[in-house]
């Protein structure tokens, strides 16, 4: 286990300086310049060397790499304050702490993961489950027709049509908005419910139909048939025997597609007006922030990679034929 | 004020209502042209109207009582982005300088009177200044008891602390009139003080003058009758010398004005508190009417509408905080009586212009073939239809003074569809029929629709369109480049105050035409540069701005550098229980010092 997360932690820290150099790179080579959007009237080549200066783009790219990369572990120093390590710089455009501004966002974007993940995870596995056990009847046929429809559900879609419904036109719910747990956990829940189920419909739809596949072939297994008919009753062999085969296919679509929910924020946050992780992802493009998508893409790969060892781990706990060493 | 940049339009946010912005542009343009004439002409000719300079008595505090003005409660306003700087020096576009109209004081204000009329008035300074040599020298008192929102009062040091900060490299984004005037032209003004007054180092005497705490000199390299205009620019807001703290000021700054930061949260939210530090009776501009204003970002302009249009809870006190209607949601708002009486609308300073590329297009002849076939009602209906903008007849706004709403030597207002037959003609005279034009639009729905008519209008006329699709957030940026490769191209400029003389010369001057500049059609004229430079020594403003509407006349007929297409509407909506909701001209948005919750 340990050479296993050894080696893991290596490699992800590989990755990480891979992204962070390709992200410096093509920085450079896109079209655009920061300091033009904030050069005011009196625009001028001149103006505009100072506002290089100012941003330390005057720097050639290795040294500003460099340097990016050295603040990350002994901090930097800047004028409008110390930059301690963890230091991701300056944004160009807020000229706040890119550090700090991630710390304050991010709560937002882990909850919406988190509760949309819980969300998908509980109804798609339950509903998939329910399908398998009374398969072919009217409720398998409800679940798995319905499910067809939502997972063609995007959330650009759907988002503004819940909110029509429940927020603008009946008031059944306040628009959506962060508070933090510590607010009080009604108020954090009640704000995220409706991203959550919104964010979540494809997923549930999916986890449903693919968990009551993966439990229909399960339940035709060899091994499933002996527990029966060694007398185990149907339950028992239901959830000890062939749910736990049928989460093996289960976890490993699941890593992906939590790197794909974090995605997901994006759009998510966008439509239901939060600030979250990848609201700024958004606005560190449009506003040509190096220091803040950098910042933006190390973290978010930092988080995926994490989750993928987690979910390398887990296989190993469900699945006694995979051992980690 | 700024060209129109990339902050008001959010490529990436805007696009997921693309779909919906076509919609409406087809269904709302024809219907819409009733209300254009009524409710336009009528904001039109209030906005022509002169600007004055308020007396000193005038000047004195407090100012007059909004009709009907309750005290108290929080005001909710929703916004996209956070504010772009909170420190004077480094406001020049429209989000901040709104809020520094309640948050920070200049020697001089803007103000809207209650019978609408329109004035600078003295603010810190008694009056709005002395100059006896037609403008070249301008004297300034301060008024007594002003003090900082700690309580601190302000002295002439202040004043002189205020500009010479604007000469140190971190100020890059406000203003830069005064400086100039003070100190030399482009950016020359800098080395007059490097490091601002940072390192010890002052202007002289000779340029900026203090001899007691009340008094100001300013000594102008020419004179300059609109001093006082640019005075009241929200980046030339005092900024306490011993309160200073350079870079760090922009999110902590010391207010003057009836409000100060309460808290603030970059990129969430922003809190203004009542400054019980400013008293009324220095102050003929502001009030302090409301508790609180609370903002919160990260709206998008549809959810803003959506917010304020179903009028619940806090946001029936609510405000969008530069945002207009969105353009999918102004049928909805227009067909509701109750909604429309919740609205305000005015015109912007903008005007929007097809640029044409004149180190490329060189025969005018071409240049006024491609004026003709633009469809200029069609461009209109794509942004908003009449409430989004309105057809131009020419390059200057209706908010300048001596707009004439009748100008139209294309037939733009005569024919807004555009006139072929015209184009055509003019490009065989010209021998250059199947030319080649290459016309970039910015990657957001509204250029992207309007970019299909431009095509389809000037393909007619007999050119070759070869359409180039750019991203909107370095948009400036790209036009700016003089070596940009395109012969046509779409651009916003606006006036910093109401004078011509803050829109030609950056416009049309050929001697400004260098890399990121505003003279986006390159045009160089050797009249029109004799007569900028000419009229820009002209003290008398009512002189000045007849023959700059001249120089208009000769720019647009015998140069035409630039295509003009529409001049910008702004149309907002409020809750229910926002009292004391108007257009304030200065800011083209509500007037933040009339607002009041009502009970």
């Amino acid at each position: 286990m340990l050479q296993f997360l050894l080696r893991r932690t290596i490699g992800a820290l590989v990755i990480l300086l891979l992204i962070s150099a390709v992200t410096f790179v093509i920085f450079f080579q896109l079209p655009g310049d920061p300091a033009y959007l904030s050069c005011g009237k009196n625009c001028g080549p001149a103006q505009i060397d100072l506002i290089h200066r100012n941003l330390g783009l005057d720097e050639s790219i290795p040294v500003q790499y460099w340097e990016f990369m050295k603040g990350i572990f002994v901090g930097r120093t800047f004028e409008i304050g110390q930059c301690d390590a963890p230091c991701l710089g300056v944004s160009f455009h807020s000229r706040e702490m890119v550090w700090d501004t991630i710390v304050d966002r991010f709560p937002t974007t882990l909850s919406l993961t988190v509760g949309g993940f819980v969300v998908f995870l509980v109804v798609g596995l339950g509903t998939g489950m329910i399908a398998a056990w009374k398969k072919g009847t009217l409720i398998d046929k409800g679940f798995s027709s319905l499910s067809l429809v939502l997972s063609s559900f995007q959330i650009y879609f759907l988002g503004p049509i819940v909110m029509g419904l429940v927020v603008w036109n009946h008031g059944w719910l306040d628009a959506p908005k962060y508070f933090p747990i510590t607010d009080g956990v009604g108020k954090w829940f009640l704000g995220l419910l409706i991203p959550w189920l919104v964010m979540s419909t494809i997923f549930t739809a999916q986890y449903t139909r693919l968990m009551r596949s993966t439990m229909i072939e399960q339940l035709q297994e060899e091994h499933v048939r002996t527990a029966r008919a060694k007398g185990m009753s149907r339950v028992y062999v239901f959830f000890r025997y062939a749910t736990r085969g049928a989460m093996i296919p289960i976890v490993t679509i699941l890593g992906m597609d939590l790197s794909g929910l974090l995605g997901g924020a994006i759009v998510t946050e966008l439509t239901f007006s939060l600030a979250g992780i990848g609201r700024l992802a958004v606005e560190s493009v449009t506003n040509i922030d190096l220091p803040l998508t950098m910042g933006v893409m190390l973290v978010g790969a930092t988080f995926i990679l994490l989750l993928n060892v987690v979910v390398d781990a887990a296989y190993a706990y469900i699945d006694p034929r995979v051992r980690l060493g | 004020m700024n060209p129109i940049r990339s902050r008001t339009t959010r490529a990436i946010a805007v696009a997921f209502v693309a779909g919906s912005l076509a919609l409406t542009g087809c269904s709302e343009g024809s219907k819409d042209k009733k209300d254009d004439k009524t409710v336009g002409q009528e904001n039109a000719k209030e906005q022509q109207e002169a600007l004055t300079f308020a007396t000193a008595e005038e000047s004195t505090g407090p100012a007059e009582p909004v009709k009907g003005a309750q005290q108290g409660g929080t005001l909710t306003v929703y916004s996209q982005d956070d504010v772009s700087h909170l420190d004077p020096g480094q406001i020049y576009v429209s989000d901040a300088g709104l809020l520094s109209t309640i948050l920070h004081r200049g020697l001089t204000a803007n103000r809207v009177n209650n019978d609408g009329t329109k004035q600078v008035a003295g603010d810190l300074a008694t009056d709005t200044g002395l100059t006896e040599d037609g403008g070249k020298t301008w004297k300034y008192t301060l008024k007594d008891g002003i003090t900082d929102e700690d309580g601190d009062p302000i002295t002439s040091k202040d004043v002189r602390h205020t500009f010479e900060r604007q000469f140190a490299p971190f100020i890059t984004d406000g203003p830069s009139y005064i400086q100039q005037w003070l100190a030399g032209s482009g950016t020359d003004y800098r080395k007059a003080l490097p490091d601002g007054p940072f390192k010890g180092k002052h202007l002289p005497d000779t340029i900026l003058e203090t001899p007691d705490d009340k008094t100001v000199i300013f000594h102008l390299q020419s004179a300059q009758p609109d001093f006082p205009q640019a005075l009241a620019m929200a980046g030339y807001a005092i900024v306490p010398e011993k309160k200073d703290t350079k870079e760090k000021y922009d999110k902590a700054p010391k207010a003057l004005g009836p409000y100060k930061i309460g808290e603030y949260k970059p990129g969430k939210s922003l809190t203004l508190v009542k400054n019980d530090k400013w008293d009324p009776a220095t102050d003929s501009v502001r009030r302090q009417m409301v508790d609180k204003f609370y903002i919160e970002f990260n709206h998008d302009p549809g959810d803003i509408d959506k917010h304020i249009m179903s009028d619940r809870g806090v946001d029936q006190a609510a405000i969008a905080f530069t945002g207009g209607i969105d353009t999918s949601n102004v049928p909805t708002v227009t067909k509701d009586k109750a909604m429309m009486a919740r609205t305000i609308q005015g015109y912007q300073p903008y005007v929007w212009q097809l640029n044409m590329n004149m180190d490329r297009i060189k025969d005018k002849k071409v240049r006024d073939a491609i004026t003709y076939a633009i469809p200029n009602g069609e461009l209109v209906r794509i942004d908003g239809g009449s409430y989004g903008g309105e057809i131009a007849g020419g390059l200057l706004a209706p908010t300048l003074p001596g707009f004439e709403a009748k100008y139209d030597p294309f037939n733009k207002l005569k024919k807004p569809t555009g006139d072929i037959e015209k184009a055509k003609q003019l490009l065989k005279e010209a021998g250059k029929v199947g030319m080649e034009l290459k016309y970039a639009y910015a990657n957001t729905p509204i250029r992207q629709e309007q970019a299909v008519v431009i095509e389809n209008a000037l393909t007619e006329a007999g050119f070759k369109v070869s359409k180039q699709e750019k991203d909107q957030a370095t948009w400036y940026e790209q036009m700016g480049k003089i070596k940009n490769g395109l012969d046509l191209y779409m651009t916003g400029w606006g006036q910093d105050w109401a004078s011509p003389g803050t829109v030609i010369p950056p416009s049309y001057d050929g001697t400004q035409i260098q890399d990121g500049a505003s003279n986006y059609s390159h045009i160089n004229d050797p009249k029109v540069n004799s007569e900028i430079k000419r009229i820009s020594a002209i003290t008398d403003p009512a002189k000045a701005s007849d023959e700059w509407n001249k120089l208009h006349h000769y720019i647009v007929e015998q140069v035409n550098p630039a295509v003009p297409l529409y001049f910008t509407k702004q149309f907002m909506i409020q809750g229910s229980k926002v009292g004391g909701a108007e257009y304030n001209s200065f800011t083209s948005y509500y007037d933040w010092n009339k607002l009041y919750v009502k009970k």
